[in-house]
């Protein structure tokens, strides 16, 4: 059953006087549950089209449709609505708060997702996610103190801690080795299973196609 | 969950080095209202001290209190017409002790009223600070003009005139010393717009501390120091939360990308503003009333409880108001660029 639908997306930027169009008509479908790994050159569009379904930035053409609506026709607030609520993010960089414990990275998303569960419920909530991760032996550690796959782990928990529908993921291991890389993956790939979340990942990787269910290869803007 | 007091928990270094800047600058803003409202006592208490009312002087003497004088007829008239209102003289003067030391003070007299102290004749009634001089009540005060002598009957608390004690003695006195027959002033109490006499000008007690020579220009450039003090504690404000937010722009964008909206990142601003700038200014005003506590006698330091909330209150809206400039920034962030700089 599809999610997530990219009807002829088109993206185009001003570049002085000349307008470059990046994206020429995407369309993809995201089915429930299922990992979309997008794939392409660099410059193909993989990123843009990424941050556009994530709600990060404007489509110049075209329609995303969640749940019936229309991303493209939505104020910036109803959007932050539900990027707080329904989506999750895994950058790069794990982007944490530096001055947040790895527990308190957590319960902020839950705070800004406005969950409704009590306090102590949410508490058990990131426990219980952090003894999944592997991380709960370093819950009061601080971004700083992590390593690269540590941080990594959090920012992937944090992702997920509010159980969002869609997991926007760009280029989730660029900074890990190839062991770490597995590892987290893995780790992506069971946790989104488990929770039934559809993830749409952007990846220069070729291993870690291996735990797509889709793969879709772009090339100047177009997919292939 | 509070994520400013958590910032401020993690980053202690960075926070106090803002709370005891604004601490000493607020201290400073303190110590110089404290010794302007001081000085302002110090030059006018006497004047400062009468209820609300209006003081009247002679049209003819040009806002120079010491040239003004009050047509007798006239002054019986609106005494009798206003039961409240009195008449009444200030002169500088000098008076000798029983060791010869000279004492400068500021000599007044008045009609009968309860707005300022009545003395029989070869009286006196002066400032508590002349008692720090070694002068006691019974004690012989003498001064060149006057045939005979002043004998001390009492003590008043902070009465002061051009920065001199007053010094309260009977109009007789006065009129032998000064070689005068006519008041200088009329005061009248309570009213709400000054009364018009032909041959008087109108002040409110306010307008009149503007007569003494020196006041306004003395207060002007304390004033003028006050709320440069003021000003620059604003832009401070503004250019240390402005460099914090540059330094955050990156964890701001984030924070907005998962999804935190706009008004959160500046009520975490806010909080944090308030917080520093609340325990600053506790600070700077404890220590500042203890100042006031061990202050040498002779410095005129005033700060009243009202000047302090009153500063205090200014400081928290300009800090507001600069911590909210330097944030507009945090609107303009946007997601996508923090999280392609790969900052945080």
């Amino acid at each position: 059953m599809s999610l997530f639908q990219i009807v002829e997306v088109k993206k185009t930027f001003k570049n002085g006087e000349v307008d470059e169009q990046v994206l020429k008509g995407i369309n993809l479908t995201l089915k429930e549950g299922e990992i979309t790994a997008l794939v392409g050159a660099s410059g193909s569009g993989k990123s843009t089209i990424l941050t556009i379904s994530a709600g990060l930035q404007r489509a110049s053409e075209g329609r995303l449709v969640f749940e019936g609506k229309n991303l493209n026709e939505m104020n910036q607030e109803q959007i932050r609505k539900i990027r707080a609520r329904q989506f999750g993010f895994i950058f790069q960089s794990s982007h944490l708060v530096p001055f947040l414990t790895v527990q308190d990275q957590l319960m902020v998303m839950l705070n800004v997702s406005e969950t409704k569960l009590k306090k102590h419920e949410q508490k058990e909530e990131v426990e219980k996610l952090l003894k999944i991760v592997d991380m709960y032996h370093r819950k009061e550690a601080y971004p700083p103190s992590l390593s690269g796959g540590e941080k990594q782990r959090v920012a992937i928990a944090r992702a997920l801690i509010h159980k969002p529908k869609i997991l926007f993921a760009d280029e989730p291991t660029a900074s890990l080795d190839s062991r770490r890389t597995k590892d987290v993956m893995t780790l992506i790939r069971e946790l989104t299973r488990t929770m039934d979340i559809t993830t749409l990942m952007v990846t220069h990787d070729e291993e870690m196609l291996s735990y797509a269910d889709q793969i879709v290869t772009m090339k100047d803007g177009l997919i292939q | 969950m509070n994520i400013a007091w958590k910032e401020i928990k993690k980053n202690k270094v960075r926070f106090m080095i803002l709370g005891s800047i604004i601490f000493l600058v607020s201290f400073l803003t303190f110590i110089i209202s404290g010794l302007s409202n001081g000085l302002s006592q110090d030059n006018a208490a006497l004047i400062k001290d009468l209820p609300d009312g209006h003081i009247y002087m002679n049209s003819d003497a040009e806002e120079t209190y010491n040239a003004s004088k009050i047509d007798e007829n006239l002054q019986s008239k609106i005494l009798g017409d206003n039961k409240e209102a009195t008449a009444f003289s200030i002169q500088m003067g000098f008076v000798t002790d029983n060791s010869d030391t000279q004492h400068s003070v500021a000599f007044v007299t008045s009609t009968g009223s309860n707005l300022f102290e009545n003395v029989g004749k070869g009286e006196v009634i002066v400032d508590s600070s002349l008692k720090e001089e070694g002068i006691k009540v019974g004690d012989k005060l003498t001064n060149n003009q006057f045939s005979g002598a002043f004998i001390v009957k009492g003590f008043v608390d902070k009465k002061t005139f051009s920065h001199a004690p007053v010094a309260y003695i009977n109009t007789e006195n006065y009129k032998e010393i000064y070689r005068v027959s006519e008041m200088q002033l009329l005061f009248i109490p309570g009213e709400d717009k000054a009364q018009s006499f032909s041959g008087l000008q109108s002040f409110s007690n306010k307008k009149f501390l503007n007569t003494i020579p020196s006041y306004s220009a003395e207060q002007l450039s304390l004033n003028m120091i006050t709320w440069f003090l003021v000003v620059i504690s604003g832009m401070l404000f503004a250019i240390f939360f402005y460099m914090m937010n540059v330094q955050k722009i990156g964890l701001y964008g984030i924070l907005k990308a998962i999804g935190f909206k706009t008004i959160s990142l500046f009520v975490m601003m806010w909080y944090q503003m308030i917080f520093i700038t609340l325990i600053a200014l506790g600070i700077s005003a404890a220590l500042s009333q203890g100042f006031a506590v061990i202050a040498p006698k002779g410095l005129p330091f005033d700060l009243t409880t009202e000047a302090s909330i009153q500063l205090t209150f200014i400081f928290i809206t300009i800090g507001f108001v600069g911590a909210t400039l330097s944030g507009i920034q945090i609107k303009k962030v946007e997601p996508l660029q923090a999280i392609q700089q790969g900052v945080v």
